[in-house]
C-alpha cells in the first residue's frame, strides 16, 4: 500500500497526472498485488486508506482542495475501490486460488474494476477532481476494457452453467451478442466516460475535454471489436458538435492523433468515402512513429486500396519492403494491374479472398479491375502507333481511331476467355463513363474514336 | 528454412521451462487478439517530429507510390500477341 501512496503523494504534490495514475495501475507483479491486498481487510480498509490519503495530501503546502472534505472523501473512495479490485485481480491471476474453475473470476475483476471507474467518474462529475488527474481515467478505462475481453473469453471457454442460466431469462437469445456480453457493458461505461469529458464546461486549460480523444479511441476499438463500427459515427457527431470549444486535434499527443486518424479513416473507408479515407489515413501515416511497424502495416492495409481508387497509384516494392504480409497481399495484384492481365488479377483476388474479405478490402480491390482494364486498353492504343504525318515536320499524332475488334482481342487475351463484341462495347462504354478513357464509340463503323488530347487521362497519353 | 525451424524451436523451449504456475488464461486471449486489425497502443504517448514516419521517410517518399501503368511492358511482344489474337477472332467469325 505504501508504494501506491508514494505515487499518489508525488502526483498530488507535483500536479502530475501520469505520476498519479501509476498509483492505480493493475499491471503489477502478483506478489505486489498480494501485498496490497493483504495490507488490510474489508473492515480496516476504509481507515487505512483514509490515513494514507490524509498523510499524502498533508505533504502539500498550499492547496485549497485538500481542505475540501468532499474531495478528500472522493480519493478515499477511489483507493478503497482499487484495493477491492486488486484483491479480485490477484485471485484471478493466482492459479492456486481455490475457487478457480467454479467461478468466473475475470467477470468479478471486471465488476470491481467498474466500481473503481464509478468512483473516479463521481470524482470528476461532482467532487472537484481536476483535469490534470485525467491520466487516472485513462489507466482505469484501458484496463476495464482489457478485463472485459478476458471476462468474455473466460466465460465463452468455461463450462456453460452460467450461459445456460442467462439464456433462460432472455426471449431473444442471441448467442453472438452473448459472446461479448461484458465488452458490451464496457462500451456503455466508455460512453459514460466520454460524456463526462465532453460535457465539462470548465475553461479549456482545466477541462476534462483534454481526455476526450483517449476515450474516443478506446470506444472505437471497442465498437470495432463488437462489430458495430457504425456506432462510432455517433461519437464523431457528438464530437463535431462540441468541436467549437475544444483544443484542435493537433494539440493532443501524437499517439492519440494517429489512433484517432486511423479509425476515422477506416470509418470513411467502410462507407466507401475513399477520398476522405485517404486523407485521414495519410495523416495517420505521416504522424505515426517510424518504428511502430504493426500500426504502420495496419494503416497501409487500407491506404493501398484507397490510393488505387483515388489516385490510381500502386505501392512500390520499397514501400512494402518491411511488411511481408502486405507484399503477399498486394504485390501480385499491383503487378497484374500494371500489365493489364485481367485473368491473373482475378486469380490474385481469389487466392487471398478470405484475407481480403476479413480485412474488408475485397470489394475495394475488386474495383481495381477497372484500372487493369484501362491499362490493357491503353496498351492497344500505344501499340497502335502513329498516323502518317499530314505535312513534313508535323508533330506525330497517335492513331485515335481504333477498331473495336482490336480492343476485343486485347480483352480476350487479358481475360483468357472469348468475349463477344457487344460485351466489349459495354466495357468500353463503362471506361468512358468512368472517365478512365476519353472518346466515343462509333457503332456503325465498329470503331472507337479516342480523344487526341489525353485518350487515357492522367497517364501521359 | 533452417533459420525458420530454429525460430520455431526457440519459443517452444522457453515455454517448457516456464514455471507451471503461469496462468494460461492470460495468454490465450492475447493470441486471439492478434487476429484482428486492432490498432496497437504505442509504447510512448508522444514523440518528436523527427521520429514520425513523414520525417523518417522524407527522402524516399516520392518513390513509395508508383503509377499504375507500365510502359516498359508495351513491347513488340504484346503487339504480336494482339495481332495473332485478332487473326483468331476474325477467322472464327468467317467460319
Amino acid at each position: 500500500m505504501d508504494a501506491v501512496f508514494e505515487h499518489f503523494a508525488k502526483g498530488q504534490v507535483e500536479s502530475n497526472g501520469y505520476e498519479l495514475s501509476k498509483s492505480l495501475s493493475p499491471s503489477l507483479p502478483n506478489e505486489q498485488l498480494r501485498a496490497i491486498w493483504k495490507s488490510c481487510n474489508t473492515h480496516s480498509v476504509k481507515g487505512v486508506v483514509k490515513r494514507h490519503v490524509h498523510a499524502s495530501l498533508d505533504r502539500m503546502n498550499v492547496f485549497a482542495a485538500k481542505e475540501d472534505p468532499k474531495y478528500v472523501q472522493g480519493w478515499i473512495d477511489v483507493y478503497t475501490a482499487y484495493w477491492k479490485a486488486v484483491g479480485d485481480l490477484h485471485a484471478a491471476r493466482d492459479p492456486a486460488s481455490d475457487s478457480k474453475g467454479s467461478q468466473l473470476l475475470w467477470t468479478k475483476v471486471y465488476e470491481s474494476w467498474r466500481e473503481l471507474l464509478n468512483t473516479i467518474l463521481r470524482g470528476y462529475n461532482s467532487l472537484g477532481f481536476e483535469a490534470w488527474t485525467i491520466p487516472c481515467l485513462y489507466v482505469v478505462l484501458k484496463h476495464l476494457r482489457e478485463f472485459a475481453l478476458k471476462a468474455d473469453f473466460e466465460r465463452n471457454n468455461s463450462s456453460s452453467v452460467d450461459t445456460a442460466a442467462q439464456s433462460t431469462f432472455q426471449d431473444d437469445f442471441n448467442p453472438e451478442s452473448d459472446q461479448n456480453r461484458v465488452l458490451e457493458d464496457c462500451a456503455r461505461q466508455l460512453n459514460r466516460a466520454f460524456n463526462a469529458c465532453l460535457t465539462d464546461r470548465s475553461e479549456l486549460e482545466n477541462s476534462r475535454k483534454i481526455g476526450i480523444y483517449y476515450v474516443i479511441n478506446l470506444l472505437f476499438k471497442t465498437y470495432f471489436k463488437l462489430n458495430s463500427a457504425s456506432l462510432s459515427k455517433n461519437v464523431l457527431k457528438a464530437l463535431q458538435a462540441g468541436r467549437g470549444d475544444m483544443l484542435p486535434l493537433e494539440a493532443f499527443p501524437k499517439s492519440q492523433q494517429v489512433t484517432f486518424k486511423y479509425y476515422e479513416g477506416l470509418l470513411c473507408f467502410l462507407e466507401e468515402n475513399y477520398v476522405q479515407a485517404e486523407e485521414h489515413l495519410t495523416q495517420a501515416w505521416n504522424l505515426c512513429h517510424k518504428d511502430a511497424l504493426r500500426n504502420k502495416e495496419l494503416i497501409l492495409t487500407y491506404l493501398v486500396p484507397c490510393h488505387l481508387l483515388t489516385t490510381h497509384t500502386l505501392p512500390s516494392r520499397k514501400l512494402l519492403e518491411p511488411y511481408p504480409r502486405l507484399q503477399k497481399l498486394f504485390l501480385p495484384l499491383a503487378k497484374h494491374i500494371k500489365k493489364g492481365e485481367l485473368h491473373a488479377f482475378d486469380l490474385d483476388l481469389l487466392e487471398n479472398e478470405d484475407e481480403f474479405v476479413r480485412r474488408r478490402i475485397y470489394l475495394t480491390l475488386e474495383r481495381g479491375r477497372d484500372i487493369a482494364l484501362r491499362n490493357l486498353l491503353r496498351k492497344v492504343f500505344i501499340v497502335g502507333g502513329f498516323e502518317e504525318p499530314k505535312a513534313e515536320g508535323d508533330k506525330p499524332v497517335r492513331r485515335t481511331r481504333i477498331p473495336i475488334a482490336e480492343f476485343a482481342a486485347a480483352i480476350s487475351l487479358g481475360s483468357q476467355e472469348t468475349i463477344d463484341n457487344d460485351e466489349v462495347e459495354c466495357f468500353l462504354a463503362n471506361m468512358i463513363y468512368k472517365g478512365l478513357m476519353k472518346g466515343y464509340i462509333a457503332r456503325e463503323r465498329s470503331m472507337v474514336v479516342l480523344s487526341k488530347s489525353g485518350a487515357f487521362p492522367g497517364t501521359g497519353v | 528454412m533452417a533459420s525458420a525451424t530454429k525460430d520455431e524451436k526457440a519459443p517452444a523451449a522457453t515455454t517448457d521451462k516456464q514455471q507451471p504456475d503461469q496462468p494460461t488464461t492470460e495468454k490465450k486471449p492475447a493470441a486471439a487478439l492478434e487476429e484482428d486489425d486492432e490498432f496497437e497502443d504505442f509504447p510512448a504517448d508522444d514523440w518528436a517530429e523527427e521520429e514520425t514516419e513523414a520525417a523518417a521517410g522524407s527522402e524516399g517518399t516520392k518513390h513509395l507510390w508508383e503509377e499504375s501503368w507500365d510502359d516498359d511492358d508495351t513491347s513488340d511482344d504484346f503487339s504480336t500477341q494482339l495481332r495473332e489474337e485478332l487473326k483468331k477472332v476474325e477467322a472464327s467469325k468467317k467460319r
